[in-house]
């Protein structure tokens, strides 16, 4: 086990009757950005509080370092909860080194490193103003700020992107990869898929509580069964008649083939030049958002 | 990385997950967290005295205090003047007016009477109309008659009562051969006490409204602003942020001793304002042992309001959005009522029980020892039985915060909070 990774192993949360997180293992990899997906409900939120000491597991433990994590460990976490909020009638700065004071950090320290924070996501000059006269999307990055601050050696982040605009997205990539590059492990959730197949090296899918699927990306892909576009030279009609090949869509010239194997594959190159050629015969890989609907279908 | 070698995670449940993991951290991570409840509670204090809602109540209030003070001293001050229109040439009505003008302050006299003689009714009235005179002293069937415009003065007519009476019989005396001081002598009875000066009835009775209303106001006002706070941070799940920097009964800690401050510096202020405006009006004497009293209520409401705060902060924990806090903090706000209620209108027997029954007597206690009423050892004795009953509220109260500040959606309950705590 890698020194500093995060490590869940069968976390379970029960409320009444129902089941909210079920035997929930994964690793989070010291040094990796590693995205946590589902649908509403899926316990995403559940398992970040567990991890963070904020909701007692049913069962199960949450281990850091290779050891049961302590509040010790959770005090050098950096931790953005799932509503947003600060005090809204307190200026920026001054909760923010309050938060700061509280994990340890001397107030000095806490404001220059609040303030260098603040600058880089845009909100240099805001930091004497209440946090209800920011807007959300600058509320947001404050929060951002609470989390980053103090060199915290894990991330868990619950919908960090959400509500932020394309600039704002990318400002705080950067400063993530700052702190993965620490060697620091990065937990986040999203509902955008796209944004966590660009970024992350990890992914871990949850539904109903259940983990369905667990790994890089590349890895989840080459799982799922890997599809054919092709683009002959007239209609592409032809396609369903050679043996190992099965058309998923045809559409014109254009069809989405399953090919069988390699033998197939030639079949219907053969097949194609015979009739009237074939302009285009590409492996295409699913994206993040099919893999993603076939695991929680 | 620190070495762990608790195995005590493996088996964590939900009950006592929370709990554990509190005690955990506690023994290793001291030097980390120990001072987090003064940070917390430096904040509490700052955010609350920079709170324009709070700074214009406190000038509201202490100007009230210091307009009333004025009244009283304004009240006490002046001095009544009455004309009494008297028959011309009428010694006994002269003599009346004169001995009523002769009645000391002490025995509630003190007024400035002038006697104007008139020659007729007519004139008596006209002078009455005009406002010349406030009262028409005149004889009439077997003694006096008062006339006034409308009803006279009552100031007035205890003071020619009193007027009257004396120059009846003074002449009645004097027909008889003998003279008032000669029939009444030896007839007086005056009233002394061995524990010194008295405070009168009245005195009492405004000192103990007033504690009631500083400990209303101070109890309400700083017992919302702790549940108002607690359930902003909940809300905001703030809470989940500083729940992982630091035990949660330091930030129960903080924000307890924050509010207390506050609002033991507010009724300081208002004690102060009042005491030193007081010393302006004639009820100065009584300052002394109205000090003496005030000491005694500062030093109540302190132990008194450290478990109010814990149970209000219960009750911002309970509530799962502001919109709750009504709900959650109804128990507390109809205790405080009772107590403003009940102490300020409480008196013999009773007012002797108030005053060792938490947190009533805040007030009552004090309120004894403005009337000379309690013996040197009552007020500490009751002094222990709140601060066991404060003891009592934290230790529960602790419990209870942990159990449900974490807890989200809708309102919670004591006994789950208790229960969910372990």
């Amino acid at each position: 086990m890698d020194n500093d990774s995060l490590e869940v192993r069968g976390l379970t949360r029960t409320f009444g009757d129902l089941t909210a997180v079920d035997d929930v293992s994964f690793v989070a990899p010291a040094g990796l950005l590693t995205g946590f997906v589902g649908g509403n409900g899926a316990g995403k939120t559940t398992t970040m509080r567990m991890i963070m000491g904020v909701l007692a597991p049913t069962a199960g433990e949450v281990r850091f370092g290779g050891d049961p994590v302590t509040r010790a460990d959770r005090r050098a976490f950096g931790y953005m909860p799932e509503e947003r909020g600060l005090y809204p009638k307190q200026p920026v700065l001054d909760q923010l080194v309050y938060l700061a004071r509280l994990r340890g950090i001397a107030a000095p320290r806490a404001r220059a490193e609040v303030l260098d924070m603040l600058d880089r996501l845009g909100l240099a000059g805001r930091s004497k103003e209440h946090v209800e006269k920011l807007s959300l999307g600058n509320q947001q990055r404050v929060q951002i700020v609470a989390a980053l601050m103090g060199t915290p050696r894990l991330l868990v982040l619950d919908e960090p992107f959400s509500g932020l605009d394309p600039a704002a997205v990318d400002g705080m990539v950067d400063l993530l990869a700052e702190h993965t590059a620490r060697g620091v492990p990065v937990l986040f959730s999203s509902h955008q898929l796209d944004l966590v197949e660009r970024l992350c090296e990890r992914l871990v899918i949850l539904k109903s509580g259940r983990v369905m699927a667990d790994g890089a990306p590349a890895d989840l892909q080459s799982t799922g069964a890997l599809r054919h576009r092709l683009v002959a030279g007239g209609d592409a009609g032809w396609v369903r008649g050679v043996p190992g090949v099965h058309a998923v869509d045809v559409d014109g010239p254009v069809a989405l083939l399953e090919v069988a194997d390699d033998a197939a594959l030639q079949r219907l190159l053969a097949t194609g030049l015979e009739r009237g050629g074939v302009r285009e015969l590409t492996p295409v890989r699913p994206t993040l958002a099919q893999i993603y609907r076939e695991v929680t279908a | 990385m620190t070495t762990n070698t608790d195995p005590g995670l493996d088996r964590l449940d939900q009950r006592e997950g929370l709990d554990r993991l509190d005690q955990r951290g506690g023994g290793r991570d001291d030097e980390g967290t120990r001072g987090a409840w003064l940070v917390v509670m430096k904040r509490e204090i700052v955010v609350r005295a920079l709170n324009k809602t709070f700074l214009v109540g406190l000038l509201v209030s202490v100007a009230i205090i210091a307009a009333l003070a004025a009244f009283m001293a304004w009240q006490g001050s002046k001095t009544d003047s009455f004309t009494v229109a008297v028959p011309a040439g009428d010694a006994a009505a002269t003599a009346a007016v004169e001995s009523a003008a002769a009645i000391p302050e002490e025995q509630g006299g003190g007024a400035e009477l002038t006697a104007l003689e008139v020659p007729d009714d007519a004139a008596a009235r006209a002078a009455l109309a005009d406002g010349d005179a406030d009262g028409w002293l005149h004889p009439g069937a077997g003694g006096w008659v008062l006339t006034g415009q409308a009803d006279p003065d009552s100031a007035l007519t205890r003071l020619l009562t009193a007027g009257v009476a004396e120059q009846t019989l003074d002449a009645n005396a004097e027909a008889a051969g003998t003279t008032t001081a000669e029939l009444t002598a030896g007839g007086t009875l005056s009233t002394d006490r061995v524990d010194g000066d008295a405070v009168d009835p009245q005195t009492l009775f405004f000192a103990s409204f007033a504690l009631a209303l500083l400990f209303f106001i101070g109890a309400l006002g700083s017992g919302q602003m702790i549940a108002g706070s607690v359930v902003e941070e909940k809300q905001s799940r703030l809470v989940e942020i500083m729940a992982t920097a630091v035990p949660l009964r330091h930030l129960l800690a903080g924000k307890i001793l924050g509010s207390s401050v506050v609002a033991l510096a507010q009724n300081v202020v208002f004690a102060a304002v009042g005491l030193a405006a007081l010393s302006f009006t004639p009820t100065a004497s009584i300052l002394p042992s109205l000090s003496t009293s005030l000491v005694w209520f500062v030093l109540f409401f302190a132990v008194g309001f450290l478990g109010l705060a814990a149970l209000y902060a219960v009750a911002g924990a309970l509530a799962s959005r502001t919109e709750d806090l009504q709900h959650t903090t109804t128990p507390m706000t109809m205790a405080i009522m009772g107590v403003y209620f009940l102490t300020f209108s409480a008196s013999g027997t009773f007012e002797t029980v108030l005053s060792y029954v938490p947190v009533a007597n805040v007030v009552s206690m004090p309120v004894r020892v403005l009337s000379g009423d309690a013996a040197w050892w009552e007020p500490i004795v009751s002094l222990l039985i709140l601060a066991a009953f404060a003891v009592v509220a934290l230790l529960v109260s602790e419990r209870a915060y942990r159990g449900a500040l974490l807890q989200t959606g809708g309102r919670i309950g004591w006994r789950s909070a208790l229960r969910t705590a372990g």
